[in-house]
């Protein structure tokens, strides 16, 4: 049974796993689940190895929670107690819900990206197994210089996935559709909450703040969706609303995002102008003017619209680029920074210039000096626009071609005379066509290449992982020079230790088995013989 | 590259040059021959620019005394800062193959920065600013008004040169500004008051100068010193300045009565529109003012700010603002209306009277300019009809031209969609604006759009009212959440700032490959001023045709003058106004030849032949009947044909012979031949 420290903090009786009735236990660190009457768990899974958590929905007779793990198994628990199932499994997965995300965070990061290098990468996985599971070199080893990125030389193969931006339609995705009774029903994913939250940080405050302390997630969302700030005219947002704060705080944003100004000054339409009338003189609107003072109603929720896409879109645009590009941000802030204050009217901003330099070149009326390039060559641009389209006159023989050459051919052979003084002799025909044959002796060059065919592709591949093994461990033997520190030297004895370690348990067998199996053919062998000149040439380095 | 031009050596810092580059050219040259005027369309993106600084600066050089200075004149900062740029790239060529260092002084001029100071500009070869700088009375008094005559002025994105005439000769008054006014007359009243008991020989002075009149500005003028300034008519300057105003007190106590006068005039329950001449009647019955005291009294009103020294004049703005206004409505009877509205169409519950004073005459502004530059050259990517701006401006040009756009490829794809898939007849016209079929089948050509065009797609509007509708529409209607499935959407707003962060996000998102949509307004300021280039643009949309709002009293009264001076019709002259505008929108999207770009007309009335007849030739020469009045549907497949083609990569090599040339093929026999059907004279 569970550790006598260990914390219980929700029982639920009444819950069938795989068709046993038993007991859900949710402790401080794991989940777990023991069959009735017995004294042992059989089912136990920490928090930090699991991933999400499911739910069936709300109409479906069976009330159900799944646990999908890290490794992708999944445990399905039925709450079966008739009359509070549904209370039962809200109470697990609410408390599921805070726990899961704090154990998400501790869960080993570093296993993690591990497995998924390992799993992305197929080679590398093949490498791991040849000299880690061997215990030809040591996992840390093997990984030492891998999660460090010191010697990638494809950074992007090995670092994080490109972060997955946010649609700019995540909110429509949120249809409500009527539940049958005078209310809606909207239908909330983790992808959007997660949308909602990076694109209206100030939204993820307010439900930070009040969930679950003052609400419970459902109120929160309900209240959103009602709120003014979640529909089309934000400007009656009651004060009782907690939204309102929001709908404050984005209008902040957007005004601070306002006076910030453009970095590039080809789109400030502030100084588009040079000199704009003094006031007084032109001819006034040409156009009804709609200055905030007198706009109807209609109006100004019109134009409270298009303010709320400006803002939305800005914040979908910000949430995408948010992660991952802080330097490239920086850099163009302090490049903003010293290039000098608009203000400044002695220094041209560099992006100005940069942006000026840009306007006026004519690419085409320079000569040329950027690297050349491949061209797609198509034949028939019309083709690739349209896609395959059925047969086309031109490029194929139409029956009337066929029939005439046919005819042309018949007509050739009915006027055939054979010109019997220079024909070849019968033997010397017969000699010909067996030399041309397959096996003949014009048709012997084939056989020089045929080692990929004499020999069975399982043992090329061992090769190749063999190959890609010492090439491996030769990188990590080559990388101590210059020996220039203890550590190093150290370093060097360990790889040369685990160098002959590879000979031994992998090099020889595999050589042995080679020569017992195909004495005659010595071109597989030269692999491994040019292996051993490197590793002795390296023990005399060493010594 | 060095050309040879009519026997003239041009310096051109390229390798290689496009056919129609050369043509402008020679057109250029032949009119700075003919020492007249020229009116020259070629398309943006073909380095008009360039050609203009090229071929006139080779000419400076060449006939230093035939052309002393070149002024050129653009529109916005960003364009005139890139003239300069493409200034210093020239120089840097010069210098280059001379082996001199040039000695050619440049001046640009901008408000905000580098303010120039005045001497300056009289040695400078070339002067670069904005179009006030010459066309606003108020400042070329101040900064251009000694430019030598035998200049060369350029004025280069043309196409909305009579409202920049018009603007800088039409006041509104307001309570507001008679308020400010008044504060005004207070204080110059106190400080004549001040300077009596201190300094009275000042005053005295002054008197004396009056007496003797305006002679002095008369002398200059006569003596080819000076730029004539529209405001200060020629006629008064031979008089001395009526005895009624010449001492500053009875001046100011002028300035009260009219003031009074201009108050009583806003205070009508209806409007009034009515001529200068019966505005003059009006005033005189009323308070006695005399017509000729009312004209000089801009010139008094500056004299008698020198004298104070008053050395803030902005704070002056409006009694300057109400005595310009006084001389300009006393020294023009034909050209002008007055038209006092007590509110505004929409709230006619809110009083709020203006007096406009509309200049109806954009030849009247630009009058000096003509008359005193031997060679102005109007210029723009979009001048069509190319006619009707000698006519508006009331010139005699040497040379009117259109130039082609030379294509190696078909780059821009201009399709007319006049009907939804639904058959619904599309059209921004006033009877169909609030019908849904119309605003739903619009939407749906741009959700269709935004699925298949890459990158940024601009969307343009008649105006900020129907565009909000139409916004608000597509909101409920659920359109605008599926175009966010494809793209980002930005909207410009009447507030310039926030429009500058939606243009700069709209850029982000089209340059990290997110794709964005804008939605803008023609005649607003991106539609004027901002350039899409390449994956910025790769379609531009112009729902409807872009009429001016008609129901404005002070356009009827344009439309009325335009009809009764120079027999243009309103609807030519309409019509004529919203292509140009159309054009300009349009246009933003092609930047080059390398560029290249969808301009979807979504309007029905695009495809009749006194719309579309109205466009640049060269938009004009790639609509055929196939891409006439068509569906959503079947500008969809178009679209994607068009943009498959487009995707392929061109290169240099694709381009040279055609619309790309070096020397030697610049020179052949059959290339000159084919060069001169490049321009296309009017």
């Amino acid at each position: 049974m569970a550790s006598l420290s260990e914390e219980v903090l929700l029982v639920v009786k009444k819950v069938r796993q795989r068709k046993q009735d038993g007991t859900l236990y949710l402790m401080a660190e794991r989940i777990a689940w023991g069959p009735e009457g017995k004294d042992r768990f059989t089912v136990s899974h920490l928090y930090a190895d699991i991933r999400c958590q499911k739910i069936s929905p709300d109409g479906k007779a069976k009330v159900q929670l799944q646990l999908v793990l890290h490794t992708g198994e999944s445990t399905t628990f039925h709450f079966a107690n008739e009359s509070s199932a549904l209370k039962d499994r809200e109470a697990a997965k609410e408390l599921l819900q805070q726990l899961l995300p704090k154990f998400k965070k501790k869960a080993n990061k570093e296993l993690e990206e591990k497995n998924r290098m390992l799993q992305e990468d197929p080679v590398l996985f093949q490498l791991y197994k040849d000299l880690v599971v061997s215990q030809v070199i040591s996992a840390e080893e093997f990984w030492a210089n891998r999660l460090g990125g010191v010697n990638n030389t494809d950074p992007t193969l090995f670092n994080n996935k490109q972060e997955v931006g946010i649609s700019g339609a995540f909110l429509a995705d949120i249809r409500p559709q009527t539940d049958g009774c005078n209310g809606l029903r909207y239908n909330l994913t983790a992808d959007i909450i997660e949308s909602i939250f990076r694109t209206y940080p100030a939204v993820k405050q307010k439900y930070s703040e009040n969930v679950p302390h003052n609400l419970t997630e459902k109120e929160f969302w309900t209240r959103f969706f009602q709120s003014h700030y979640f529909h089309r005219d934000r400007i009656n947002t009651g004060t009782q609303d907690i939204f309102s704060e929001c709908a404050k705080q984005d209008e902040k944003g957007l005004k601070s995002l306002v006076v910030q100004g453009v970095k590039n000054p080809l789109v400030d339409l502030l100084s588009l102008e040079d000199k704009t009338l003094d006031e007084g003189y032109g001819v006034s609107t040409t156009q009804p003017s709609t200055s905030n003072a007198n706009r109807t109603v209609k109006e100004s929720s019109n134009y409270a619209i298009i303010k709320r896409f400006n803002h939305h879109s800005a914040m979908v645009l910000a949430a995408g680029s948010r992660k991952g590009e802080t330097p490239a941000d920086q850099a163009s802030e302090t490049s903003s920074t010293d290039g000098n204050s608009r203000d400044s009217d002695f220094f041209q901003p560099p992006v100005k210039k940069v942006k000026l330099q840009e306007a006026i070149e004519y690419e085409d009326l320079q000569r040329e000096n950027r690297p050349k390039t491949v061209a797609l060559n198509l034949k028939k641009s019309d083709r690739y626009a349209h896609g395959p389209v059925p047969l086309q006159s031109q490029q194929y023989t139409t029956s009337q071609d066929i029939i005439n050459s046919v005819n042309y051919i018949r007509h050739e052979m009915a006027n055939y005379k054979p010109n019997l003084t220079q024909v070849v002799s019968s033997t010397a025909a017969s000699s010909a066509i067996v030399a041309l044959s397959p096996g003949g002796v014009l048709m012997q060059a084939g056989a020089q290449q045929a080692i990929n065919q004499m020999v069975p592709s399982e043992v090329q591949g061992e090769l190749k992982h063999l190959y890609v093994a010492a090439g491996e461990l030769l990188r990590h033997f080559w990388s101590c020079f210059p020996v220039n520190t203890p550590f190093l030297e150290e370093k060097v004895i360990k790889m040369k230790s685990n160098l002959e370690r590879f000979q031994m348990t992998k090099l020889c067998p595999f050589q042995d088995k080679i020569q017992r199996q195909y004495l005659s053919t010595n071109v597989s062998l030269q692999v491994s013989f040019s292996l051993v000149c490197v590793l002795s040439v390296v023990k005399n380095g060493v010594r | 590259m060095k050309l040879n031009i009519e026997g003239l050596l041009v310096y051109f810092p390229y390798d290689y040059i496009y056919p129609e580059q050369y043509s402008y050219m020679l057109e250029l040259k032949r009119t700075l021959d003919a020492k007249g005027h020229g009116v020259l369309e070629m398309p943006s993106g073909t380095g008009k620019t360039i050609s203009l600084l090229s071929l006139i600066i080779a000419y400076q050089r060449a006939f230093p005394l035939e052309v002393t200075k070149l002024i050129y004149c653009s529109r916005t900062v960003p364009e005139i800062e890139k003239v300069i740029e493409e200034l210093r790239k020239l120089m840097e060529f010069y210098s280059k193959e001379t082996g001199e260092s040039n000695n050619f002084l440049a001046l640009a001029l901008s408000s905000r920065k580098n303010l120039c100071i005045h001497p300056e500009i009289l040695h400078a070869n070339i002067v670069v600013y904005s179009y006030h700088y010459l066309l606003d009375p108020k400042i070329a008094d101040l900064v251009s008004k000694e430019l030598a005559k035998k200049s060369v002025v350029v004025f280069d994105e043309a196409h909305n040169i009579d409202n920049v005439c018009i603007d800088s000769m039409s006041v509104n008054i307001t309570r507001r500004t008679l308020d400010r006014c008044q504060n005004n007359v207070d204080t110059l009243q106190n400080t004549i008051h001040k300077i009596k008991e201190t300094d009275a020989a000042k005053l005295r002075e002054e008197y004396r100068r009056l007496v003797e009149g305006l002679k002095e500005a008369n002398v200059a003028r006569e003596t080819d010193i000076y730029l004539a300034n529209p405001v200060l008519p020629d006629e008064i300057l031979q008089e001395a300045v009526p005895g009624t105003i010449r001492t500053a007190e009875h001046f100011v106590g002028f300035l009260r009565r009219f003031l009074e006068y201009l108050k009583s005039r806003l205070r009508v329950q209806h409007v009034v529109q009515e001529s200068a001449p019966q505005f003059l009647k009006d005033i005189f019955d009323k308070v006695c003012i005399d017509r000729k005291p009312l004209r000089f009294c801009a010139e008094r009103l500056q004299s008698l700010l020198r004298t104070l020294e008053i050395a803030d004049i902005a704070d002056f703005s409006a009694v300057t603002l109400i005595s310009n206004f006084a001389t300009l409505v006393s020294t023009y009877s034909q050209g002008f209306t007055i038209i006092i509205e007590p509110f505004e169409d929409r709230t006619p519950t809110i009083a709020n009277p203006v007096l406009h004073f509309s200049c109806m005459d954009p030849s009247i502004a630009i009058k000096p300019v003509f008359q005193r530059f031997q060679s102005v050259i109007i210029t723009s990517g979009t001048l069509s009809p190319l006619d009707i701006y000698p006519r508006i401006l009331d010139f005699r040009p040497v040379t009117m031209a259109s130039f082609t756009m030379t294509l190696a490829r078909t780059c821009l794809c201009p399709l007319i969609v006049g009907r939804g898939n639904d058959q619904v007849a599309l059209s921004s016209k006033f009877e169909t604006r609030e019908d849904f079929a119309v605003i739903r089948n619009y939407g749906n050509l741009l959700l269709e759009m935004s699925a298949i065009v890459p990158d940024g797609i601009v969307a343009f509007f008649t105006s900020y009212v129907y565009m909000e509708n139409i916004v608000a529409s597509w909101y409920e209607q659920g359109i605008l959440e599926n175009i966010q499935r494809n793209k980002l959407i930005f909207i410009e707003t009447q507030d310039a700032a926030e429009t500058s962060m939606a243009l700069e996000k709209y850029q982000e998102a089209c340059e990290n490959g997110r794709g964005a949509i804008l939605l803008s307004v023609a005649r607003g300021k991106v539609s004027e001023g901002i350039d899409f280039v390449h994956h910025f643009g790769r379609a531009v949309i112009m729902f409807g045709v872009p009429y001016v709002y008609t129901q404005s009293r002070i356009l009827k009264a344009r439309l009325e003058y335009l009809r009764d001076q120079f027999q243009i019709r309103e609807n030519d002259f309409l019509t004529f106004d919203a292509m140009r505008h159309a054009a300009q929108c349009v246009g933003r999207a092609i930047r080059g030849k390398t560029d290249y770009g969808l301009m979807i007309f979504a309007d029905k009335r695009y495809a009749r032949a006194d719309k579309r007849g109205k466009l640049p030739r060269w938009i004009q020469e790639h609509i055929n009947d196939g891409s006439l009045n068509l569906t959503v549907d079947e500008a969809v497949q178009l679209a994607k044909h068009f943009l498959r083609q487009m995707a392929q990569p061109f290169r240099q090599e694709d381009q040279l012979g055609l619309s790309l040339l070096t020397l030697e093929q610049l020179q052949s026999e059959e290339m000159l031949q084919k060069i001169t059907q490049i321009a296309h004279q009017t």
